[in-house]
């Protein structure tokens, strides 16, 4: 009977939940179209670590996580695994993409020409507290250069390496279709190139960060140079049953390469690269991959901690699962430690 | 103990306890090993001596099957193996080590946990092999640490407390804690105090006198040698130069690197 | 033949919520689970939508095991009507309609966290434990591929180490819950974080039971009939929770294992933790027909 008391749970919990979401008010379209206008590179940020390309989705997971960038991007993952793959998609090639934005900080100028494109860089952070007092902030309008920069531009790398200049890693040659999926099978380590880019690919960022800045600031062993940051769009190119290739459209996308001279006396390159447009990410990403190969076992630069400690989904619900109660455990522990003091005052000088 | 046990162990009859042939080993250009035999008897200590790069220690890391040869064939006379040791799997090698052989580094740290307590380190060693009684484990640990002339005042202080000195003993209690068959020694004083060293060297004969454990000792140092072994063999670039008893040996060195080193030391 | 009649409807989510292709990885890695006990098989462990941390592993496992004439039961230490086991619950019968109940004599499927139930499980009833740590040598070794190795080596002697230690300090063993144990004389498992009480009611049992880590990606199992060894010293007995004595101050309930409610005056009040029981011992009291089914313990002693 007193039992009864205390059986509330799923109306606490169902209850709870409206608290949460009638305080963000209704999910229209409407909302979901202006976040997806208002905040491109919030929604580029969670298609990132979702995996999953959908600008729609991706707003429509912002809009009903009200903005909790894990809760989005659960969201998301949890859709995304139950959908079949139809295809897969042929590998984008670096000398392929649509290049927005390019730029090496190892040359002056590099082949093909560095590109500024859209980037703050060089802004000054200034709050436009006009808007506040009822003005709007109208960004002047850009005036096209002369002649416009080639749309796809070749690989820093390849120049490198027809110099002699960098030690290739070795690789490995597997078809497209027959590339492991880190979504689809565990990620083990030692792990293959394809799971590690991959789980590059759909990490935190903040977390890519926190790493990979320890690693720059001197806890890694590789100091990084941006060989090249491209930000780009990528075609999807599938095949069709009867055998064409063609477009399935076009996805944003980020890549960084980093450099450092390696022991072999050549450069070492690290990568990252990920949907939508992140620099913060590939930059950070790209130098923990630099660092990975020969790191010491348990040093937060080795594939195994990186990788495992900056999954947002795992991450972000195990730290949040120390609410659940514990009382069971700590009931077993608190046994032990007043045996212990039991014992304590019973024992006999040996 | 009798007379006969002390015998020189060349003139000891039956066969060998260890024998290697034929092991060569490289590490990519470097060549750490070519064609070496060694041979030892029950009952012998066996000292390996030359400089740094000379192959000593890779040779008896291979005799604790810590790695393995491109080519060679290893052997011990013991009841339950048999056949080139060196075709064993990963989990038979450590088996086996764990029950048969005991090794003591020249750094602590590859050999004993230094956060556990020493106590401990020896006792873990006893629970590999099976051993499942506490006040057994706590008994045995005991024994090996006294044994071992180690201060059991400080027998749960981990070795990350204790001098070196007093670590290498926990190292040896460990060795010695399953009395095992072959008992390996990699410049087990080296960069202790010369007193200390003198001490531990002290420790070790005892117990060789005593329990009549077959040993193999490395060291660049031919004073340790003289000490502890009664046959030697001097490695240099990978290859056995000079092999024989140790007083003839050091006595009349006939290769001329072994001539070089002997007067060296003098 | 159209295209329509090859396919279904188009749903928003699959029967059980996983698909196919993820619920055809979960069936392998199970049935593995059961050929090797107690060693751990990694797996793909699909995103559910709950948080990892949560239940995601156990989750996984019933709703692969989700039959349409499942009865499922889910408990969190102990209570069914704990909130997260509440959302569980609700989502498993969301997605397959399956029956629900609290009483584990219904239940063919039991997920839990925490706890096994009190009441004997029979060989028709499967168990799914959710698992935090999937790795019982976390404690002393954090990496996983060098843990793995030491599995592959049976190498154990660090994980009996500590429990050399805690003899040595404290004179006696201090692990709580989760206390590791040796299976079919081979893997040593994390049987999960439930307490030393319930660690013998896997040893031999008539039930399967899987252990499912999501986030960790791991998952395994205690077919019926196998040896769970707790690790001990054979001259120092395994200690359950000294609950034998206690009374549950609500149902009545003795020799089960408690939640200690701490009073305002000082001291403790007790309350069974298998939260349905004390419900049925209530109703039992109160002359309602219950049944109330064999118990692992009998007198505060466990009955093998």
């Amino acid at each position: 009977m007193a039992y009864v008391a205390t059986r509330g749970g799923e109306r606490a919990i169902e209850q709870a939940e409206r608290l949460y979401r009638e305080a963000l008010g209704p999910i229209t379209p409407e909302r979901v179209a202006e976040l997806r206008l208002a905040l491109p590179l919030l929604v580029d940020r969670v298609m990132g670590e979702a995996s999953l390309y959908d600008p729609d989705l991706a707003a429509l997971a912002l809009a009903q996580a009200g903005g909790d960038l894990y809760e989005a991007v659960l969201l998301l993952r949890a859709w995304r695994t139950t959908q079949p793959r139809l295809t897969i998609a042929e590998p984008v090639r670096q000398a392929e993409i649509l290049t927005h934005r390019r730029i090496s900080a190892a040359f002056k100028d590099i082949p093909g020409g560095q590109i500024l494109g859209p980037t703050l860089d060089y802004a000054h952070r200034i709050l436009a507290t006009e808007v506040m007092e009822g003005e709007t902030f109208t960004p002047a309008p850009v005036t096209p250069a002369a002649t416009p920069a080639p749309a796809r531009q070749p690989s820093l790398a390849d120049w490198q390496r027809a110099n002699g200049l960098v030690a290739d890693p070795p690789r490995s040659e597997v078809a497209p279709d027959d590339i492991p999926d880190v979504t689809r099978e565990p990620l083990l380590f030692p792990a293959s190139r394809a799971h590690s880019l991959q789980s590059l690919a759909r990490a935190d960022t903040g977390g890519l960060l926190a790493l990979g800045y320890s690693a720059m600031r001197g806890y890694g062993n590789a100091h990084p140079t941006v060989n090249e940051l491209r930000l780009g769009e990528a075609e999807v190119m599938v095949r069709h049953p009867s055998g064409a290739l063609f477009s399935a459209g076009r996805v944003r996308v980020s890549q960084a390469e980093v450099t450092s001279k390696g022991k072999s006396g050549l450069l070492d390159l690290g990568f990252c690269a990920t949907f939508g447009w992140n620099e913060v990410k590939v930059i950070a990403g790209a130098t923990l991959d630099l660092n990975a190969s020969g790191a010491a076992k348990g040093s937060p630069v080795e594939e195994e901690f990186v990788l495992y400690h900056t999954e947002p989904v795992e991450a972000s619900g195990f730290c949040i699962h120390f609410k659940l109660p514990h009382y069971v455990t700590f009931q077993s522990s608190l046994d032990a430690l007043r045996g212990a003091k039991t014992a304590e005052k019973d024992e006999v000088p040996a | 103990m009798t007379m006969m046990d002390r015998l020189p162990p060349t003139l000891v009859a039956g066969a060998p306890l260890l024998r290697m042939t034929g092991v060569s080993r490289r590490f990519g250009r470097v060549t750490a090993l070519e064609d070496v035999a060694a041979t030892v008897w029950p009952g012998e200590v066996l000292g390996i001596v030359g400089e740094s790069g000379s192959g000593k220690s890779t040779l008896l890391r291979m005799m604790n099957l810590e790695d393995s040869p491109d080519a060679g064939d290893y052997r011990l006379a013991l009841p339950d193996t048999a056949g080139n040791l060196f075709d064993l799997d990963r989990f038979a090698r450590r088996q086996l080590c764990a029950r048969r052989i005991g090794i003591v580094y020249q750094n602590p740290h590859l050999g004993l946990l230094m956060g556990h307590s020493s106590s401990g380190n020896v006792a873990e060693r006893l629970l590999m092999a099976g051993e499942r009684s506490f006040a057994a484990l706590r008994a045995r640990a005991r024994g090996a640490l006294e044994a071992s002339e180690f201060p059991l005042t400080r027998m749960d202080d981990p070795p990350k407390l204790l001098s070196g000195g007093m670590q290498q003993r926990v190292q040896l209690a460990k060795a010695i804690a399953l009395e095992p068959a072959l008992l390996l020694l990699d410049e087990p004083t080296t960069g202790l105090d010369v007193s200390v060293q003198a001490l531990v060297l002290d420790t070790l004969k005892r117990l060789q006198r005593d329990l009549a454990i077959t040993m193999v000792i490395v060291s660049h140092d031919l004073g340790v040698i003289r000490t502890m072994a009664d046959r030697v063999m001097v490695m240099r670039h990978g290859r056995v130069v000079e092999e024989g008893l140790v007083d003839q040996v050091f006595q009349d060195p006939q290769h001329p690197y072994t001539q070089e080193l002997v007067h060296a030391k003098l | 033949m159209t295209l329509s009649t090859l396919t279904r409807p188009w749903a928003a989510i699959s029967w059980g919520f996983l698909d196919a292709s993820a619920k055809r990885e979960m069936r392998r890695k199970m049935i593995k689970a059961i050929a090797v006990p107690g060693c751990q098989m990694p797996y793909a462990s699909r995103e559910v939508p709950m948080a990892r941390g949560w239940g995601t592993g156990g989750l996984q496992v019933t709703l692969t095991l989700l039959r349409t004439d499942s009865v499922v039961k889910v408990i969190d230490q102990g209570a069914d009507d704990s909130v997260n086991a509440a959302s569980i619950r609700r989502f498993l019968s969301r997605v397959s309609a399956a029956a629900e109940t609290w009483d584990t004599l219904e239940a063919t499927l039991i997920q839990s966290r925490h706890r096994v139930p009190e009441e004997r499980l029979r060989e028709d009833q499967v168990l799914v434990l959710q698992v935090p740590n999937p790795e019982p040598l976390r404690p002393v070794q954090p990496n996983m591929s060098i843990a793995r190795q030491m599995h592959a080596d049976a190498d154990y002697g660090r994980l009996w180490l500590v429990l050399y230690e805690q003899m040595v300090r404290s004179g006696r063993i201090m692990q709580g819950a989760a206390y590791p144990a040796l299976v079919n004389g081979r893997h040593v498992m994390t049987p999960s974080p439930i307490p030393r009480w319930d660690v013998p009611k896997l040893h031999m049992a008539r039930h399967l039971t899987f252990l499912s880590a999501g986030r960790e990606k791991r998952l395994y199992a205690v077919p019926p009939f196998t040896r769970v060894e707790p690790l001990v010293f054979s001259d120092v007995p395994y200690k359950v929770e000294d609950h034998a004595d206690l009374v549950c101050h609500r149902s009545g309930l003795r020799g089960v294992f408690m939640n200690e409610i701490p009073q305002d005056g000082g001291g403790s009040a007790f309350e069974a933790s298998d939260s349905h029981l004390g419900i049925k011992a209530i109703r039992r009291a109160e002359g309602a027909a219950t049944t109330i089914g064999p118990m692992w313990y009998e007198e505060g002693r466990f009955r093998p």
